[in-house]
């Protein structure tokens, strides 16, 4: 830790520390400095640049990730509070070259344009289809009513939404058949 | 699930479907690269001390505790910035404008809260911040001056003492036989309009990485750019700053670069002499007359960009949206540019959101007074306008408020005929965030007169959509032109999309609906809202603006097939949400029988790109840059089948390709594939090189084209308890002509029409009496979210153009129809109550105010 006193003013240049999470399901070890977002961890520590900064005071949701599968924002929490955690990003959603359902539907559904806001609208519904499989538009759009995207008016990202709910039923009615067939 | 962007029917058709993105894939997993996203080895980091007060004298500025701070690598004043830069000049150089010259950073006096006075370079951003409050200035405060009113007064304190005032341009023009169509009309009728001062608001803030290599000392520039080539050009010209003696001698004693330059002037001069000529000198000399410095640093500028050893490269990767503002050749690039060739290290700036609600670009804050001439059965035969643009601190550059004032000029009329139209156009000073080109920057004309012809059916007792109709052109009345130059023709179908809104908007069902709301104390309002834009206009559209304009929008594409057989098309439009790599494909793909996989877009580097200065912006994507595309697609798949024709001992006539195969038609099987046909033509010409084949084109700025026109339906329900607008419906139909991708033109028509209710509703750049802004976070510049945004159904119809290309923009529409709209319905629902709407920004509380319900203040 090291200090410089200036003019009265203390300044904390230093004082860094390490913290283990688990990171789009890879264990990790994390040196960072104390005063570091979590958002400044997973973008420079980590190189996951796919989470992005919009605004750095909680309002634009685009830095968006999942901690302990909640919805979180990245920019308004120390990256040492996320110790101990696991944490979802955008680039832990797709399984290789497999989109994720929520990825796919927004593809199909033209979701988004600069898609600079992309992984926040992302993660939180990926988030918001774990706790409500169904949502009515109304629910989605208070859901997603934390996330700003200023390209789309909205209309294709909820279109992607609801095509997600598609998706994500055809797929477990697919896994149930299966299953019930390989009973049969 | 299987992604299954792989779409290669290559069976042509793809344009006028809704092909799913090629940009998808990166941008939906997260493997974009924004200028945020790229972090040389050993980067540095900067950030910029700005001002807090609105206008001040700086008379000491110590810098010291901060140089010496552990990790900081330099700081750099205003005054030495002075000796490393040239200061930014003026761009459009209209007759009685007065331009200011001002540098990256200020020296001696600021003009806005937020104005930049230094700039910190150290080893991460937050040391660079750690050492801004360590940097002590001293300021002696001016007086403020917050607004136009102000800004008018002779009394006020003067932000350029070289303008003698705040009043920076002053310009009438006057069309038709004015005074006598006013004193013979029926009626006359006036109201003054104000809108209020927003930002654009990408989701991306600016940014720019300034790589240097060490070894070549090479500069790469990377930044959030829509005009690649535009950056490259005012960097070049704004950091060379050797003496012009020195910057003679070089330019003289090389013979390469004499020679260059000759032959470059040569092609430009050849290509454009008529359209230079029509070019006024009278701006230049002027501005020249009222700053003589203006000569001395333009012949230094001048001189130092063909003294130049070389130009930075530009590259410009993903970009997150910028409508309007990342066009602009921002202060902080230069500074940011200068600083990091200097000190010979890579430099990254990444502006933080605090700094773009700031100094990011703000626009649209313009009073209008408008006064029509109509006779009693609703027919309008003058129209008179009084503008006044708060072009804030600092003029946007290239396009600032002066272009802008043009472009409102000549869209003023609209899309009724008009006997005689006289505007006024003044721009003003004032301590507030640059004026920037929004999203359709002439915008608040569509507003204004949208807002008169309701107002003037109000006062004569006809409908809003009776007026139109009455007034408006239609296919009888072409070819016709609008009373300030430009023609119309039958691409301005305006009148068809009105008629069809009509006929989609059941108004007979919405006066049963309201009069059974109004019996339960709810009000609703219905608004229309038509207008006609140049996207990208008739051929004479640019030099109505301003003379000689259009030689500088021609718009280059190249189509190569590589000796791989590998088809890549080369743009120097510069994508940031519009989708460019998905519809380029569509259409290349369709002129050359390939899938949409099968093309490659190159963009966003001037190493490579074709030069043009413009990038991506006015809705010239779509047509022109698109245009550019299907014409260079079509050279090249003549070139193909004119050299498949031999090889197939074959007329040329009969050969067809389709799924990538060369074959004569009918005859699939004894084709040839690219790669074979590209291997021939690499081996019968070796000169050819990587390339197999080659072809560039350009569309023509001043070619065909054509107008996109819409018109808009807004329905609203006014809650008079708590002040709120509800939207139960919005209807736009509109004609851009054939559609290439109808998901994309529906996504950028809603993106448009919610920056327009936003505008209404949510969106104010609010300074107080002091000129402080009072609107620095989200917290208080208020982006409409998901709740806000209700369903936009579009509805298209697609008018053909006489002209070679059909394709027309897309782009601004929306945003131009929404505000006149919205505010034309709310209008509508408080009519009752004798209100009229005057201003644009109508929050709940000013909801409540005008009709009466809360007293003001």
């Amino acid at each position: 830790m090291t200090d410089s006193t200036s003019q009265g003013v203390r300044v904390a240049i230093g004082g860094s520390t390490q913290i283990r999470c688990v990171v789009n399901g890879e264990a990790v070890i994390i040196e960072t400095e104390v005063r570091r977002s979590l958002s400044d961890v997973i973008r420079q520590e980590l190189g996951l640049t796919g989470t992005h900064l919009g605004c750095e005071h909680g309002v634009c949701g685009a830095c968006t990730v999942l901690l302990d599968g909640e919805p979180v924002r990245s920019c308004l929490m120390l990256g040492v509070q996320a110790d101990g955690t696991e944490i979802t990003t955008i680039e832990g959603l797709a399984d290789g070259d497999i989109y994720h359902p929520v990825q796919q539907a927004m593809h199909d559904s033209h979701g988004f344009q600069c898609a600079f806001c992309a992984p926040g609208f992302l993660m939180t519904t990926v988030a918001l289809l774990e706790r409500n499989p169904h949502p009515s538009e109304e629910e989605i759009r208070n859901e997603l009513s934390g996330n700003l995207c200023r390209c789309t008016g909205y209309q294709s990202i909820i279109d992607g939404v609801t095509q997600a709910v598609v998706l994500i039923d055809a797929a477990d009615n697919a896994i149930t058949n299966a299953t019930e067939a390989g009973n049969g | 699930m299987v992604e299954q962007s792989k779409q290669t029917s290559g069976l042509g058709g793809f344009v006028g479907t809704s092909v799913k993105r090629v940009e998808d894939r990166r941008l939906l997993t997260g493997t974009g690269q924004f200028v945020a996203d790229v972090l040389p080895k050993d980067c540095l980091h900067a950030a910029f001390l700005r001002s807090p007060y609105p206008h001040a004298n700086i008379v000491r500025i110590d810098t010291a505790a901060a140089r010496a701070h552990k990790g900081v690598v330099t700081v750099v004043t205003g005054a030495e910035l002075e000796q490393i830069t040239n200061p930014f000049l003026p761009f459009s150089m209209l007759p009685d404008l007065y331009t200011p010259l001002y540098y990256g950073l200020s020296s001696e006096r600021v003009r806005m809260v937020g104005d930049p006075v230094a700039i910190v370079v150290a080893v991460s951003r937050a040391v660079a911040e750690d050492a801004l409050e360590l940097i002590e200035v001293d300021y002696e405060a001016l007086p403020p001056v917050a607004s136009i009113e102000q800004a008018l007064r002779p009394t006020s304190e003067p932000i350029w003492p070289k303008a003698k005032g705040n009043l920076l341009y002053d310009h009438t023009d006057s069309f038709g036989e004015v005074a006598d169509v006013f004193a013979k009309a029926d009626h006359v009728f006036t109201e003054t309009f104000t809108c209020p001062r927003q930002s654009n608001q990408p989701m991306e803030t600016r940014g720019t990485l300034v790589e240097v290599d060490p070894v070549t000392g090479e500069v790469t520039v990377r930044s959030a750019t829509q005009s690649p080539h535009m950056l490259r050009w005012m960097m070049a010209a704004f950091t060379e700053r050797q003496g012009p003696i020195k910057s003679l001698r070089r330019f003289l004693g090389d013979s390469e670069r004499r020679s260059g330059f000759a032959a470059g002037a040569k092609a430009f001069v050849g290509e454009k002499g008529d359209a230079l000529k029509d070019g006024d000198n009278a701006g230049m000399i002027h501005q020249i007359k009222t700053d003589p410095a203006m000569l001395r640093h333009l012949g230094r500028t001048l001189m130092g960009v063909t003294g130049k050893d070389r130009y930075v490269t530009v590259v410009a990767d993903d970009i997150g949206g910028g409508f309007g503002a990342k066009g602009s050749v921002a202060r902080e690039d230069i500074v940011v540019g200068a600083v990091a060739m200097a000190i010979g290290r890579s430099v990254t700036w990444i502006e933080d959101r605090v700094e773009n609600l700031t100094d990011g670009g703000q626009a649209r804050e313009e009073e209008m007074t408008l006064s029509i001439a109509a006779d009693a059965d609703g027919t309008v035969r003058g129209l008179k306008v009084d503008l006044t643009i708060d072009q804030g601190a600092y003029p946007g550059v290239p396009i600032g408020a002066a272009m802008i004032s043009r472009m409102m000029q000549v869209m003023q009329p609209g899309s009724y005929r008009f006997e005689a139209f006289e505007q006024r156009s003044r721009i003003v000073a004032t301590n507030k965030g640059k004026y920037v080109p929004y999203r359709g920057p002439w915008a608040n004309e569509t507003w204004a007169r949208e807002r008169m012809m309701n107002i003037v059916a109000r006062r004569l007792g006809i409908s809003q959509t009776e007026i139109r109709r009455k007034n408006m052109y239609g296919d009888e009345h072409y070819p016709a032109a609008m009373l300030t130059g430009p023609t119309l023709d039958v691409t301005m179908s305006v009148r068809k999309t009105l008629d069809r809104a009509i006929e989609l908007a059941d108004i007979e069902g919405f006066e049963a609906a309201r009069a059974t709301a109004a019996a339960n104390g709810r009000h609703l309002g219905i608004g229309f809202a038509s207008y006609h834009e140049a996207a990208p206009g008739p051929p004479n559209y640019w030099d109505c603006i301003n003379p000689g304009t259009s030689a500088l929008l021609d718009q280059p594409a190249r189509a190569t097939i590589g000796a791989d057989g590998k088809v890549k098309i080369w743009t120097s439009q510069m994508p940031h949400g519009q989708s460019h790599q998905t519809t380029y494909a569509q259409i290349a793909a369709d002129q050359l029988g390939v899938g949409i996989d099968d093309i490659e877009l190159i963009y966003g580097n001037t190493a490579k790109t074709p030069f043009e200065l413009a990038g991506t912006g006015g809705s010239r994507g779509g047509p022109v840059g698109g245009g550019a595309v299907r014409k260079a697609g079509r050279s090249l798949r003549k070139e193909l089948i004119d050299f498949s024709a031999n090889l197939l001992e074959a007329n040329p006539d009969d050969i067809t390709i389709a799924d990538g195969v060369i074959h004569v038609a009918g005859v699939p099987a004894k084709g040839l594939t690219f790669a074979e046909v590209a291997a021939k033509a690499v081996q019968h010409d070796p000169s050819r090189g990587d390339l197999a084949f080659d072809v560039n084109e350009t569309y023509l700025s001043a070619g065909d084209g054509g107008w996109s026109v819409a018109t808009h339906v807004c329905w609203v329900e006014v809650d008079l308890e708590t002040g709120f607008v509800s939207i139960p419906r919005y209807l736009v139909v509109e004609d851009c002509g054939p559609i290439i991708n109808p998901a994309i033109v529906d996504g950028q028509v809603r993106g448009g029409v919610a920056q327009g209710i936003g505008a209404v509703l949510y969106e104010k750049s609010a300074y107080d009496e002091d000129a402080n802004l009072q609107a620095t976070t989200y917290m208080d510049y208020l982006i409409p979210t998901a709740t806000e945004i209700p369903v936009i159904e579009v509805e298209h119809i697609e008018t053909l153009s006489p002209g070679e290309n059909d394709f027309r923009g897309v782009g601004e529409g929306g945003m131009l129809g929404a505000p006149a709209a919205l505010t034309n319905a709310i209008d509508d629902a408080l009519a009752s109550r004798g209100v009229f709407i005057t201003e644009q920004y109508l929050p709940p509380y000013r909801i409540l105010e005008l009709a009466g319900v809360i007293d003001p203040d």
